[in-house]
């Protein structure tokens, strides 16, 4: 399991960056982002390097942030493998709850992130079935 | 037509009938209702100091705070056995005001409401649709109850479901609509959207102010030849039927045989002269379950005591410009912002401060509220987000009989205040 931060931003100019500027500031290193066009507010959701002191900075920087587990999973870049990796998991019937990526990893195939509405579960049956989950110290480097 | 000949005495007449009335219903009160027998005696006043109408100042105001503390019944001189209907109207602090009817204070609110009825330019041959919220609202079955009355045919549609209200007049032949001005408007345009051309000849708006540009609209929707008016009246008083304006539209008509207005500086309690802007107070002097005396209405206008053109000899209250206090108005409802606050305040996983933005958006007022989230944990998903909205809104409507609109906003993103807050905007205004 990898940790990621899900932050309150609203749709307002400038949220997302002021979001980022913090960590900036606090030199902490986006790993992946993650956010939607919704009508009021969206949920911000990013993996950094450092999940706590992320949470604690931009708590202090009034943001409200929670920080929680999501499934990391390598992938390799050719045609079919996200499908296989679903459907491996909507056969053990867990529902999907949302996807997003971590492309830039040096040297090594991206990383999928997913939450599904069993975490474990999910984790588990991925594993049986011979996927490389990753844990956080994976999304560092 | 003029429907009662109290509508048309001369001031003297007036005059000797609101004294012997008055001096009844002190007396009545006096014995029966500890809590104003004892506002008199710490004012060091009697009954029998009261020795014409202008001694009514010398007796102390009943304010609405009176009711709450003397919830349910504290203030009422007939037994409960007696009451016939009971309504009760929101409050700040979660008790309503609650007020109750005799039978003979059912037949005096028919009365005034079907003199109402008349100055507006109704009568037997209308088919009068009642698009007020029944219920616990006065307003609704007081104008239900007038209008038959006088021999309308009613529809009590009540509010909402704009689309079947729309049938229902045109299959009726609705000629007259009973509405607040607000929903009114709103029901004019999605008539016009449905391509539907009604027949509303009469209009009696009221629950909440009418301004003249309102007027306006509704004879660009409804056309030129609508009688559009306006009346007043609230709960405590009795409901609708305390004053409504006539076709001369010069102010409302008060309908003083049984009530008595002034007109206070709001701040000093002073009575101020005819003709000068201050706080409506208004004393029944007909009523037998819940007589108030000198009630403050917190509405502010003015009184116009020179006979109408229209026949009337009944003195006029310009139409409201505003109220003493801080309470909204929204589609009818009356909404204090502290309703609201107790409200949230309740909710733990949201913040102690808000702001309470009113609008008017296609003829219909709207309230946002804007709400900080306390709570990540609910950043999990949308729908966890979005089940603290419903909860908001479900609680809001609970206290307030209304829907609002939430706004959910990151964590000390609102306006802090040093000192007194200022959390409602009215773009209404």
């Amino acid at each position: 399991m990898i940790q990621q931060l899900s932050i309150f931003v609203q749709n307002e100019v400038g949220s997302v960056a002021k979001v980022t500027a913090i960590l900036k500031s606090n030199n902490i290193n986006l790993r992946a982002i993650a956010s939607f066009d919704t009508p009021e507010f969206a949920i911000l959701r990013i993996v950094v390097d450092q999940p706590e002191r992320a949470k604690a900075v931009l708590t202090e920087g009034g943001f409200a942030v929670t920080v929680s587990e999501a499934i990391a999973v390598e992938l390799e870049d050719k045609p079919g493998v996200l499908h296989d990796l679903l459907q491996v998991i909507a056969d053990a019937g867990f529902g999907v709850n949302y996807i997003y990526s971590i492309v830039i990893r040096s040297g090594k195939v991206p990383l999928i992130i997913l939450n599904t509405d069993n975490l474990e579960g999910s984790k588990s049956v991925l594993k049986e079935k011979g996927y490389s989950v990753a844990e956080q110290e994976d999304v560092v480097l | 037509m003029i429907w009662a000949k109290e509508e048309t005495l001369t001031r003297q007449e007036m005059s000797d009938l609101q004294f012997n009335r008055l001096k009844e219903t002190l007396n009545r009160i006096y014995e029966k209702v500890p809590a104003y027998r004892e506002k008199m005696n710490q004012a060091g006043v009697a009954c029998e100091d009261i020795k014409d109408l202008d001694d009514l100042a010398k007796l102390p105001f009943t304010m609405k705070q009176d009711l709450r503390d003397n919830y349910p019944f504290g203030l009422f001189t007939a037994p409960k056995k007696d009451l016939v209907r009971i309504h009760a109207s929101s409050g700040t602090t979660g008790k309503p005001t609650v007020v109750g009817y005799t039978k003979n204070d059912m037949d005096l609110w028919t009365e005034c409401v079907s003199r109402i009825a008349c100055m507006g330019g109704a009568s037997s041959d209308d088919v009068a649709q009642i698009s007020f919220g029944y219920g616990m609202f006065t307003g609704a079955l007081g104008l239900h109850y007038g209008l038959e009355n006088i021999g309308a045919s009613v529809v009590p549609a009540s509010s909402g479901n704009t689309q079947k209200q729309i049938m229902y007049m045109e299959d009726f032949e609705a000629t007259l609509l009973v509405a607040t001005p607000s929903y009114a408007l709103h029901i004019g345009e999605i008539a016009k959207e449905m391509g539907k051309k009604l027949n509303i000849k009469i209009g009696l708006f009221g629950g909440e102010g009418m301004t003249e540009p309102m007027r306006e609209e509704m004879y660009k929707l409804f056309g030129r030849e609508m009688k559009v008016t306006q009346n007043y009246g609230m709960s405590e008083l009795i409901g609708p039927g305390v004053s409504g304006e006539c076709l001369e539209l010069c102010g409302m008509h008060i309908n003083e045989d049984h009530f008595i207005p002034e007109i206070i500086n709001p701040d000093t309690g002073e009575v101020l002269a005819a003709g000068e802007k201050g706080e409506l107070v208004v004393t029944c002097i007909t009523k037998e379950a819940l007589p108030l005396i000198r009630y403050r209405t917190g509405d502010i206008t003015r009184l116009f005591y020179e006979p109408c053109k229209c026949g009337r000899t009944t003195v006029r209250m310009e139409n409201l410009s505003g109220r003493s206090d801080d309470m909204l108005i929204i589609r009818g409802v009356n909404v204090f912002p502290s309703q609201i606050e107790e409200v949230l305040l309740k909710i733990p996983q949201i913040g102690a401060h808000y702001e309470i933005l009113v609008d008017r958006k296609n003829h219909m007022d709207t309230m946002e509220i804007s709400v900080e989230l306390a709570d990540e944990s609910l950043l999990d998903s949308y729908a966890k987000l979005g089940e603290l909205e419903k909860k908001i809104k479900f609680d809001l409507r609970t206290v307030l009989g209304l829907d609002a609109m939430i706004k959910l906003v990151g964590p000390r993103s609102l306006k802090r205040f040093e000192g007194k807050a200022r959390r409602v905007t009215d773009l209404r205004k």
